[in-house]
């Protein structure tokens, strides 16, 4: 208040001893000029350097740095049970260099499945399936055709390039959450992004969709798992995010290792890898990547980018220190595996599952969510619906959704958010029906101790 | 054009710490004295007035977020902000927020 | 530029009374509003703050903490005119803090005093060198300019503590306003400070240290703060000059990105006080353990107070006891602050000059 509230912190206290921040000055290496020789881990190869001005450069060999990042996946998928044999993995694949690090770590895990298989004498446990999706937005983005072409070309090529074992590849036009009737969803998809005034919002609609195009691919397909390889910086930026869009309540239930409030669980096995590892992964071992044009992005959202980037250059350990604040947030009981028919998995990981507490019991209450985003409601924000009788569906939509989705997706006016409605995927509608209807039963629950019964007389 | 430029919150710091300036602001070349803008003026005010640290005051074309422009007590927002047509005797205040109080 | 609001000049009236000229257009609601109606729904909507979240008891003695700047201007001219119209019932009193910076303080003791006369507000002053012994000119000689914000902080925020003790007051008031706090949610994420986090929307504070304080401005815009002063006060007479010991060099990221966010998004500033208030925290990390200091008797979780840290570091000639890990008096205590609640926080992420939530 007195003077520049937040403008004291560099001079003042050593800004290397931030909650978080294990990185001194001296490891910060400008160039070469290392006296060290050795790789810091195994001490006997010499280190990588990769030259990008990034944090720890020239400290590891390339042996123990790919190790090292690899070991940070496999845990997360072993401590999070992310993949059973049992399971049929759906991996999101947009083509660039995390999801591209995530579809080779996956695929060498079936490799290694397979080759114990294949090694050992008892046949009854199959080797986990893999499939590859990749979300085409041309519809949303109709100047990127020609690129978007050569994108899907190339990711066919690369994930043939990955078998044995065979992987299918599913391109998933983003329009197909509206039906199969290409041209009408095409047309349904402009319509709906169109009367979305806000340019933030529209981005972030958008992302909603594809990720239900996901869902419905992976389901249509026999998937029981989603991966997806959103790293570390994709989930600070997320962080600040949603942070700044009012959306709080929800935002411990998007950053999890895994995400089961979707019919397929999503799972993010490179979660705990940043950036520069993964750009620098794929350097090393040669992993083409391909970088759309429609991944970047506008309003809030890239304000939010901006400004991660610049406190990285500030400080490279930031991006762990948001998430690692954000993963004190307490997170939701769907952000575990789900309980399901265990005949096909093996008793030890039953029980490592169970013992672990890994899984959640679905009987457990249910939280209403956002029919757009899919965000958990705060109490607070859902109370409306129950004033909602048998209101017109676009006042019944407005009363589902979160308080951020209404500002920033729905229209203002009436009869455009009538209009509005009327293109929702019917995905999203009947989510809305189906929160009314459970809503009303949570209602009746709470008041029943005070109906009276036809026969009771009133005193 | 003869104009009152007023500068607080700390802005006045980057004037000589002049709060009030009373100025003749020459109009740009063959510009039209009721085509004067506020985009005209700043980028006067930057040359001109500004004798330090010209990006606590100005971020590209226009001012830096957190800076309160006011023309004639109003809040440039409401004239269009930058496109806010400037005419002979108008007062206009800049106000910076980035400061404790 | 978000295509939401509606073109200006749409209607060149006042939104409110549709009389008058707009002279504003507020970025809580993107409203175009004229001078009148704008102290109005100022005023009448802190008044709802005030009820609405029962600050104040009738008969309450209120501290307001007066610094000089726009914030504490406001905030003591608007209390006391709440105060007289809806007959509050409080004992309001001016609480200003000397820290003993030539040329910084005695300008805004100045205007504070200008403030004491205007609305007819008893003043008291309190100023390090009674509390403590030494200014921060003294300190500054003795440490240089690196960790002296440090110092700053922590002796405000007692200072303030205890000038409240003297006057006897129930509660202290802050003019902390929206971005500041928007400001401080972020920066808590930021340096990975959760427990802070957690506590830093609630509107009042410390209900059970010494004396609970309160933010009225919580929900007020400082765009809103600082026109108000303008179009009031008709002039700047507010003390806005840069504490001349911060150093230019960080100049506040998070501020930047929350004016640039305004920008395009007015409501972002609402929006993230929200997200403070919402996120999921698990209560445990909410609750101090209180004890009181061996010294000089004031709260803490520690032996010796932080203030009694630092001040023997001063007498000592050990001008880092206290700064990063503990030494000295509670060194025994290996690790900084990863008990859950501590009240002796990571002392790195205390800022200068804000008081602290």
């Amino acid at each position: 208040m007195a003077c520049n509230s937040s403008g004291c912190e560099s001079g003042c206290y050593d800004r290397e001893k931030d909650n978080g921040s294990k990185i001194s000055v001296e490891d910060v290496v400008a160039g070469g000029g290392n006296q060290e020789s050795v790789c810091v881990k195994c001490k006997c190869n010499e280190p990588m350097t990769f030259g990008d001005g990034g944090s720890e450069d020239g400290k590891f060999c390339a042996e123990c740095f790919r190790n090292n990042v690899f070991g940070k996946f496999r845990l997360a998928v072993t401590s999070h049970a992310m993949i059973t044999p049992s399971d049929n993995v759906l991996v999101a694949f947009s083509g660039g260099s995390s999801s591209r690090v995530a579809l080779q770590f996956v695929h060498e895990l079936q490799i290694k499945a397979l080759k114990n298989y294949e090694a050992s004498r008892d046949r009854s446990l199959p080797v986990f399936g893999v499939g590859v999706a990749f979300v085409d937005e041309t519809a949303a983005f109709p100047a990127l055709s020609t690129e978007m072409v050569d994108a899907i070309e190339w990711i066919r090529s690369t994930v043939s390039s990955l078998s044995p074992p065979a992987k299918d590849v599913y391109v998933v036009p983003v329009e197909s959450v509206f039906g199969s009737d290409s041209l009408e969803a095409r047309d349904r998809l402009v319509k709906l992004l169109d009367s979305v005034p806000d340019d933030t919002g529209k981005e972030d609609l958008l992302l909603h969709l594809k990720m239900l195009s996901l869902q419905k691919v992976a389901s249509e397909n026999g998937y029981n798992r989603l991966v997806v390889g959103s790293c570390t910086s994709r989930i600070a930026s997320h962080v600040l995010s949603a942070t700044v869009k009012g959306r709080g309540y929800s935002l411990s239930a998007d950053i999890q290792h895994v995400d089961a409030r979707w019919k397929v669980p999503i799972v993010l096995p490179l979660r705990d890898c940043v950036r520069l590892e993964i750009t620098r992964l794929c350097h090393l071992d040669g992993l083409k990547t391909v970088e759309l044009a429609c991944r970047s992005q506008c309003g809030i959202n890239d304000l939010v980018s901006s400004f991660v980037a610049l406190l990285q250059e500030e400080n490279p350990s930031r991006e762990c220190t948001i998430v690692r604040t954000a993963a004190k947030l307490t997170p939701f009981y769907f952000n575990k595996i789900p309980e399901t028919d265990d005949s096909n998995v093996p008793m030890a990981t039953q029980r490592r599952l169970k013992r672990f507490n890994l899984k959640y019991d679905g009987s457990m209450t249910t939280e209403a969510f956002c029919p757009i985003c899919n965000g958990p409601l705060n109490r607070s924000d859902s109370s409306d619906l129950d004033t909602f009788e048998e209101g017109q569906e676009a006042d019944v939509l407005y009363a589902a959704c979160c308080s951020s989705c209404r500002f920033q997706i729905l229209p203002e006016d009436g009869s455009s958010l009538e209009q509005f409605s009327s293109f929702l995927p019917d995905h999203m509608i009947s989510q809305v029906k189906h929160q009314k209807v459970d809503s009303q039963a949570h209602l009746r629950e709470k008041i029943k101790d005070c109906l009276l019964l036809d026969d009771e007389e009133v005193v | 054009m003869q104009l009152t430029l007023e500068f607080g919150g700390g802005l006045e710091l980057l004037c000589d710490s002049e709060k009030i300036h009373k100025v003749n602001v020459d109009l740009p070349n063959g510009a039209e004295s009721d085509d004067f803008t506020m985009k005209h003026l700043l980028s006067w005010v930057r040359t001109n007035l500004i004798k330090e640290r010209p990006e606590m005051f100005m971020k590209g074309d226009t001012v830096r977020p957190g800076v309160l422009v006011l023309v004639n007590d109003c809040d440039w927002e409401l004239s269009g902000q930058l496109d806010t047509r400037i005419e002979e005797k108008d007062v206009i205040v800049f106000i910076s927020t980035l400061h404790g109080g | 530029m978000e295509a939401k609001s509606k073109k200006a000049g749409a209607s060149r009236l006042c939104c409110l009374c549709n009389l008058r000229r707009p002279v504003l257009k507020r970025p809580k609601t993107l409203q175009q509003i004229c001078r009148e109606c704008f102290y109005e729904v100022f005023e009448e909507e802190i008044h709802q703050v005030i009820v609405q979240n029962r600050l104040f008891k009738s008969g309450e003695r209120v501290a307001i903490g007066a610094s000089g700047g726009k914030d504490s201007t406001v905030l003591a001219y608007v209390l006391s005119e709440l105060n007289r119209r809806h007959n509050y019932g409080l004992d309001l009193f001016l609480l200003s803090i000397d820290e003993g910076i030539t040329g910084y303080r005695d300008d805004s003791l100045e205007t504070v005093k200008r403030n004491e006369v205007q609305y007819g507000l008893p003043l008291q002053i309190v100023s390090y060198k009674d509390l403590y012994g030494w200014t921060m000119d003294d300190i500054v000689k003795m440490i240089g300019l690196k960790n002296n914000c440090t110092f700053c902080g922590v002796f405000r925020r007692q200072a303030l503590d205890r000038g409240a003790a003297l006057l006897k007051v129930d509660k202290l008031v802050t003019g902390h306003n929206a971005d500041d706090i928007a400001e401080t949610v972020l920066l808590n994420i930021l340096r990975g400070d959760i427990a802070r986090l957690s506590r830093c929307t609630s509107i009042t504070t410390g209900e059970d240290g010494p004396i609970p304080r309160c933010k009225p401005f919580k929900y007020t815009y400082e765009k809103e703060i600082i026109f108000y002063t303008y179009a009031y006060f008709k002039k700047l007479d507010y003390f806005s000059t840069e504490c001349i010991y911060s150093p230019n060099a960080y100049r506040g990221f998070a501020r930047e990105f929350i004016k640039d966010l305004e920008r395009i998004r007015p409501r972002a500033i609402l929006d993230i006080i929200k997200s403070g208030e919402d996120f999921r925290i698990a209560t445990t990390t909410k609750m101090p353990e209180q004890g009181t200091c061996e010294r000089c008797g004031y709260i803490s979780s520690q032996k010796w107070c932080k203030a009694c840290v630092l001040l023997e570091g001063l007498n000592r000639g050990l001008p880092k006891m206290g700064i990063g890990r503990p030494r000295g008096v509670n060194g025994d205590h290996k690790m900084e602050t990863k008990k859950p609640g501590s009240v002796a926080k990571s002392i790195e992420s205390k800022q200068c000059g804000s008081l602290d939530f």
